[in-house]
């Protein structure tokens, strides 16, 4: 009887320790998760190859409202454009399931961003939602900023206004540019996480 | 016919093209499908400065749902924005608590099938019986069922003005099942929350005579307090007046120590009973 207690408790605690352990969220201070996902051209992206630099982690979903706002407004793509024109990395990762809203093959996703004039450095195709998992992403937009050393130093929303609205975009708080712009000067981030808002990540 | 029936069909194909045309070029939010609003309110008529309750039916499509003031992982907060006559002042929403969705290891809060989002209205002291009123208001919100759509609309409600004491509409039952799931006050109810790096424990003292609790839910006011998805563990504390404990794992990347614990306590007892209270607790370190 009693062997059979203690593996039953241990059971139940493995148990309990699954659902904290399976939303390991990427702790700020931390050392960033490696990331090593597909490209739309095929090659195999990773995150430790960019060592020595900034980079950005945006999750997106094109058909998402709230993605829609940002690249409708040609914000999105402005900060792409800003940041990497200062040696910024700037990925953006897709965790959409094969078939789910926001998934496409990567002809398609070319096209999209053609059409878009979005200049992320790359866009990675996460369709097992590995990375978006280990990042604890859960909306698009959220938005993940790692240093030169592979520290995470951002997690959380673009900005401070939780909605879909273009016009909201002009009185937010942009978290990311702050961020990125105090960290390439050299200060410490002063927002280093927020309440990231968004759709749901199509796990 | 054949032929007619073709270029018809072609027209109609070539309009929903140019629409879509239209539609992206002006980038306007794809509309609601999927939720019918309606301003309605608890009374017939209104008199001068007697407070009643206005407010936002959300009829959902079976599957799709809409969100609470924390929507939690996802989602966006349900708004209203008020255009009132002048003299007329509107409260804020008081929510009833929410359900529970989860969709992998995302969690959100919100509604599904039929919500009424309640407001008090409190009309001008002064004001002429024998004529009407217009309340409107613009209604904003998220629809999901896996994918999201924005919905907006803009709304009105006439009221008209008596002089007698306004008399209940027929939609008071549903204004009155909206305020059951209304948190309480919380009178006699003592909370306290603690936390430790990674748990964050409310311990909840019922007021006396209290039925017993099996399980209890908390619902924070807000993201970044406690992680929304993780499990939460209700127990009974130890010795007889030592009430309970729900524990709770903190939001991942919370700027700690988390401050402030407000949000609502649903609680339910061995009946299938529920009663839901406000809590505010300032979160202390627990001792190891």
């Amino acid at each position: 009887m009693i062997p059979v207690r203690t593996l039953t408790l241990a059971a139940l605690a493995a148990t309990l320790a699954v659902p904290s352990s399976a939303r390991a969220a990427a702790a700020v201070g931390q050392p960033a998760p490696e990331v090593s996902l597909p490209d739309t051209t095929g090659a195999t992206r990773s995150l430790s190859a960019y060592k020595g630099k900034f980079v950005v982690l945006e999750w997106v979903n094109f058909e998402c409202p709230f993605v829609g706002k940002h690249y409708g407004s040609g914000h999105m793509q402005k900060l792409q454009k800003d940041y990497t024109g200062k040696g910024v990395v700037w990925l953006s990762v897709n965790s959409s399931r094969a078939g789910s809203q926001g998934y496409y093959a990567s002809d398609k996703v070319n096209a999209l961003i053609k059409e878009k004039g979005a200049a992320p450095t790359a866009y990675l195709l996460d369709t097992a939602g590995t990375a978006g998992r280990a990042y604890g992403a859960r909306t698009t937009p959220h938005m993940f900023i790692v240093d030169p050393k592979g520290t995470l130093i951002y997690a959380g929303g673009i900005d401070d206004t939780p909605s879909t609205d273009q016009a909201d975009i002009a009185t937010a708080k942009n978290f990311v540019s702050k961020a990125l712009d105090e960290a390439l000067a050299g200060k410490p981030v002063s927002t280093a996480s927020s309440q990231a808002y968004g759709c749901s990540v199509k796990y | 016919m054949r032929g007619r029936g073709l270029s018809a069909r072609l027209s109609a194909w070539t309009a929903a093209g140019l629409c879509a045309l239209a539609s992206s070029v002006a980038a306007a939010p794809p509309a609601s499908k999927h939720v019918q609003p309606e301003l309605v309110a608890d009374v017939e008529s209104i008199a001068a400065g007697r407070p009643f309750q206005a407010g936002l039916r959300l009829r959902m499509d079976p599957e799709w749902h809409t969100y609470w003031k924390n929507p939690g992982d996802s989602g966006l907060a349900t708004r209203l924005t008020w255009k009132l006559p002048d003299g007329f002042q509107a409260g804020p929403i008081e929510w009833p608590y929410p359900v529970v969705f989860k969709q992998g290891p995302v969690t959100s809060y919100g509604y599904e099938d039929e919500v009424l989002l309640p407001v008090t209205i409190t009309p001008p002291a002064t004001l002429a019986a024998g004529t009407s009123v217009t309340l409107a208001a613009r209604a904003d919100w998220l629809e999901c069922r896996e994918a999201c759509l924005p919905g907006r609309r803009e709304l009105s409600l006439v009221l008209p003005v008596r002089g007698e004491a306004p008399r209940a509409s027929a939609q008071a039952a549903a204004f009155a099942a909206a305020r059951a799931r209304l948190p309480q006050a919380g009178a006699g109810w003592a909370f306290e929350a603690r936390e430790t790096p990674d748990k964050v424990v409310l311990v909840v003292r019922p007021p006396r005579g209290q039925a017993a609790i099996q399980k209890a839910t908390f619902f924070p006011d807000r993201g970044q307090l406690i992680d929304h998805a993780a499990a939460q563990a209700w127990t009974r504390a130890a010795g007889a007046t030592a009430g309970y404990r729900l524990e709770m794992t903190p939001a991942p990347n919370a700027a700690r120590p988390l401050g402030a614990l407000e949000g609502v306590l649903v609680t339910e007892g061995s009946s299938g009973a529920t009663v839901a209270v406000r809590v505010q607790a300032n979160s202390t370190k627990e001792k190891p």
